[in-house]
């Protein structure tokens, strides 16, 4: 029996060995395979793959796409950058991680000939333009779209509460903080909410005073605009403007159909949220997916400021050794009129190329918005943004703000407290930063 | 003779290059960046001991350390009871309980099931507003206010232990099965036939010749616990919220290394976790057989 045994361990770590030999044999085919592909693009979504099937029937050429979930997009990329050994030669970029990969040079300079990308400036959104920027100012990345945010909200009850389902009328109530607050306490009356949650407004704390969250001297600035935003924060809690339905959230996204419950000293009540804060891919990708009943029945319109969240950005990465067809493919996504024509048209996204979208903003009109020309709505509020405030500190520091508003709405912590924390949270991420003491 | 030992340096050589290269060689460079500044790209400059200096005096990692040490040490405790309660259970020769392989596997499946899959699912069930859990409390009057699980710092870290118990008791419980059956039952029937309680055989005869396997269970756990990341990184916003409660050292080192591009001092923070696993581990074994040893040689 022993022996028997013995013999079949022997049996299966052979077996093992051997089925690790015919792995090996498998993977060194695949590397053949590599060689057919002509253009490796890696992306963090799945949105290039029709772009990218029709840009191998127009070539008649094979590109690899290989998508990496935006959690680990940073982190998996990074040592193929460095590294050369299997990299892509076109590369997406996050606006999260953007202003990082611009000027770490991973991109290929696209002011330099033969790309000359400067030349078609005036074509783009200026904001798009400028973020694909590195520190000198050279072009490192281009977009195809732009994604200014909105507030979206329901008509049948901006009617019943405001009179007037009219976005410009509605906006023009909404154009300030105090505007904000002063149509939260008539929704409140109703029995409506404002917002999902606090976090909603946090687009708006930049106020009228919109500053990077690091200067060129490195030093981490918090402008009273922000510091004033930890109070309007706690005004929407205090006064029960929100359904307390965190973003992302399961009721978060039941709110957009349905009222929900919330409990709140010691009472239950249901209440339908008002409005959802949110960009250009919010109305294809969030509302759309998870509205049914309501649908036709939204409008889109601006709030206190101007803002834009997120946005996808591309280009050539500088050990390609096939940088021409690379920009060719980088060129049919942000400058081919045929192709972006017809890319806006199939999926609603605001295109970042005034060429394209001057020809067909007139006649969009969306059935969800109830006939509302969104199209040109966003490339209107794209023109008022600001993009000389977006840093590589960007994303953790709003994390980290966040993380500060939260303490002071919940009570755990002072305003000063907050601030202190965040202050040190800062200094211990970055120790370069010079931040304020107090 | 010389030829036939030179083959076995053959045989074992794949092993030694795989682990070389993939183990060996990222421990030194490690070490390496542990005295230099660098970011992830660019060149590492030498700092010297600044990065230790730091990590010395960082209150981040000392509040990393001690969390950890709340989260996993109500875990274990909870964990190591359960299994020894259910292993008591299952083994009793006057209970006689069936459906062992059936309960095994029971116990077992909470450990299957995706790390991402356990926090997006308890996110929904300690939900402040729309939870289960709450809801429940709330209809049978335990509270009269919804409790914000994963917004207040000790439930959140209670919640993440509890969580890692669910997780973890089914696989102690087998390995503590597994070394009860080990028992020779010849002891259960002396001692039953000499009028020993239930009690009195659990303390005498079970616990004493368990302690290797709890031992085992308690450094394979510990070596672990120390690394406890995913839950805490999934479960709130990645940084340690609420109040930065759920920061652990892997968790604090994987936001400087990865988030922060701190990757000279992420490999400080390494090395730092390293030495504290490998101080604990040694106290652990010593605790265990230390005295064993001692009375050993004066016999």
């Amino acid at each position: 029996m022993k022996k028997f045994l013995a013999l079949f361990m022997t049996a299966v770590l052979l077996a093992g060995v051997l089925a690790g030999c015919s792995g090996g044999s498998e993977s060194a085919g695949s590397k053949d395979k590599d060689k057919d592909v002509d253009l490796k693009v890696w992306s963090f979504t799945d949105e290039l793959k029709k772009p990218i099937t029709k840009f191998e029937e127009k070539n008649g050429i094979k590109v690899e796409l290989t998508i990496v979930p935006i959690a680990d997009y940073p982190t998996k990329l990074k040592p193929v950058l460095e590294s050369g050994v299997g990299a892509p030669d076109v590369f997406t970029g996050e606006i999260a991680f953007l202003k990082q990969w611009v000027d770490a040079g991973y991109w290929e300079n696209l002011s330099e000939d033969p790309y000359n990308a400067d030349e078609i400036k005036d074509k783009y959104v200026p904001y798009v333009f400028d973020l694909g920027k590195d520190e000198d100012g050279n072009v490192r990345a281009l977009s195809w779209q732009t994604t200014p945010g909105g507030v979206f909200y329901k008509r049948s009850i901006a009617k019943e509460v405001l009179g007037t389902d009219d976005p410009a009328e509605v906006g023009k109530m909404m154009g300030s903080m105090d505007g904000v607050f002063e149509v939260a306490e008539k929704m409140k009356e109703k029995g409506y909410s404002m917002f999902p949650d606090e976090g909603a407004i946090r687009w708006f704390a930049q106020g009228e005073n919109p500053q990077p969250w690091v200067n060129d001297k490195n030093e981490l600035q918090l402008t009273d605009e922000k510091i004033e935003f930890l109070d309007h924060a706690k005004t929407l809690r205090e006064n029960s403007y929100t359904a307390l339905a965190a973003e992302w959230s399961p009721s978060w996204f039941e709110g957009m159909d349905k009222p929900i419950k919330v409990k709140q000293d010691g009472k239950e009540k249901e209440t339908q949220v008002f409005s959802y804060v949110l960009p250009t891919w919010g109305l294809h990708s969030v509302l759309k997916t998870n509205v049914k009943e309501s649908a036709g029945d939204w409008a889109v319109t601006s709030g206190p400021s101007p803002y834009f969240w997120g946005g996808t950005w591309l280009g050539v990465y500088n050990k390609s050794e096939n940088k021409e067809l690379a920009y060719d493919f980088v060129k049919m996504m942000t400058q081919d009129d045929e192709f972006l024509t017809e890319w806006a048209k199939e999926t609603g996204d605001v295109l970042a190329y005034n060429p394209v979208t001057n020809a067909i903003k007139d006649d969009f009109s969306s059935e969800f918005l109830g006939g509302q020309n969104n199209y040109e709505f966003f490339l209107e509020q794209a023109k008022e943004i600001e993009p000389g405030i977006v840093t590589k500190y960007d994303q953790q520091l709003d994390t980290f703000y966040g993380n500060a508003v939260q303490q002071y709405v919940d009570g755990k912590k002072s305003k000063k407290d907050a601030i202190k924390e965040f202050y040190q949270k800062a200094q211990n991420a970055y120790p370069d930063l010079k931040v304020p003491k107090n | 003779m010389k030829n036939v030992n030179k083959y076995g340096y053959f045989f074992i050589a794949p092993f030694w290059i795989i682990f070389l290269i993939f183990s060996i060689y990222p421990v030194a460079l490690t070490f390496y960046y542990s005295f230099t500044n660098y970011t992830g790209s660019g060149v590492a400059e030498v700092v010297g001991l600044a990065n230790y200096k730091r990590l010395f005096t960082d209150t981040y990692f000392v509040e990393a350390f001690f969390n950890t040490w709340k989260i996993w040490g109500i875990n274990f405790i909870l964990q190591i009871g359960l299994a020894l309660i259910l292993a008591l259970i299952f083994s009793d020769m006057r209970m006689k309980l069936r459906g062992l392989a059936f309960f095994r596997s029971i116990f077992y499946l909470p450990n299957l099931i995706t790390i991402s899959s356990v926090a997006l699912l308890f996110g929904i069930l300690l939900d402040w507003q729309h939870g289960s859990l709450n809801m429940i409390l709330l209809k049978i009057g335990l509270i009269s206010e919804p409790i914000n699980w994963l917004n207040e710092p000790t439930t959140a870290q209670l919640s993440v232990s509890l969580i890692l118990t669910w997780m973890w008791f089914g696989h102690s419980f087998i390995v503590v099965m597994a070394g009860v059956s080990g028992i020779s039952k010849d002891y259960y029937e002396a001692a039953l036939i000499d009028g020993a309680n239930r009690f009195q055989t659990f303390t005498k005869i079970t616990l004493p010749l368990l302690k290797p396997i709890l031992l085992y269970i308690m450094i394979t756990s510990l070596i672990g616990g120390l690394q406890l990341f995913d839950l805490p990184m999934l479960i709130t916003d990645g940084i340690g919220s609420p109040d930065g409660s759920l920061n652990t050292m892997v968790l604090y080192l994987y936001n400087q290394a990865f988030k922060y591009n701190n990757y000279g001092y992420a490999s400080a923070v390494a090395y730092g976790l390293f030495v504290i696993t490998l101080i604990f581990s040694a106290i652990v074994f010593k605790g265990m057989y230390g005295k064993e040893r001692k009375q050993a040689r004066q016999v």
